[in-house]
């Protein structure tokens, strides 16, 4: 009975990953129209033109109580005194090397002055949080 | 009686790899909806393509008369900390108003011989390099 367990276990085991890994595949390499785009950086790209730091808490490294205060009130102070308008937020693409993916952004927003910029954002992914923002 | 033994934990097996392909479906969530709309891709500048070409082939004397000291520094950057590069990627290119941004990932080794990837984006505009991000 245990070995029977046992066994439908790490069958469960290796189907997880084997989809996992062919996820994987098919996102970098864009096959049935995958984008490749990750969760995790498209959330993190929404939060930062929210200007909600506090929804990125669990999807990037792990800071002190003071550094995330700070950022909180960064955040409140822009949103009331030079709030963006986002014109619009583009996937470029992105590639996986061992547990490090990079995914790029195209952003166009209109600043408080009302001057639109236009800018990349690349972003590196390990372990499901946002460890590298260019 | 082996035989049949053999074939029902075989059996298990699979039956185990389906259940785990089905809790990788059920957990594995898309990407959330994208409240603002996306630029259409655009195909590669070729004032990139050659910046690229160069980083590829380890030709810093092309390099070098591409773009200028600025975007150099800029470019060395943003490829750290790669500093043996053994790929690149164009992975897509979009406009706005004239202005053109093209991306590229890159792969390669650390200085302690680490596999790494990093991207980087290039500015153009009126068939130029412009600017390194």
């Amino acid at each position: 009975m245990a070995g029977s367990l046992g066994t439908l276990l790490v069958g469960m085991l290796a189907g997880f990953v084997i989809a996992s890994a062919t996820g994987v595949f098919i996102q970098d390499s864009g096959l049935f129209g995958a984008s490749g785009e990750s969760p995790v950086t498209r959330s993190y790209m929404l939060s930062l033109l929210k200007l909600d730091p506090s929804s990125m808490v669990g999807i990037r490294p792990n800071q002190g109580v003071a550094q995330r205060a700070s950022e909180l009130q960064g955040a409140d102070t822009s949103r009331s005194t030079s709030p963006i308008q986002p014109l619009s937020l583009t996937y470029m693409g992105g590639a996986t090397v061992g547990s490090y993916s990079v995914h790029i952004y195209a952003v166009d927003l209109r600043n408080a002055q009302g001057v639109d910029q236009f800018f990349p954002l690349a972003l590196t992914v390990s372990g499901g949080r946002v460890v590298r923002r260019e | 009686m082996n035989e049949a033994k053999a074939l029902t934990t075989l059996s298990l097996f699979v039956v185990g790899i389906l259940g785990g392909v089905l809790v990788h479906a059920l957990v594995d969530k898309g990407p959330a909806e994208n409240p603002y709309p996306a630029l259409p891709k655009v195909e590669e500048p070729r004032a990139a393509h050659d910046v690229v070409a160069a980083i590829a082939a380890d030709d810093a004397q092309s390099l070098s008369r591409l773009i200028d000291s600025t975007m150099l520094s800029d470019l060395d950057s943003a490829l750290q900390p790669i500093i043996d590069v053994r790929t690149t990627k164009f992975v897509g290119a979009v406009e706005s108003e004239g202005r053109m941004l093209s991306a590229y990932v890159v792969t390669g080794k650390t200085t302690e011989g680490m596999d790494f990837v990093v991207g980087f984006v290039l500015r153009v505009a009126n068939d130029q390099v412009v600017g390194v991000n």
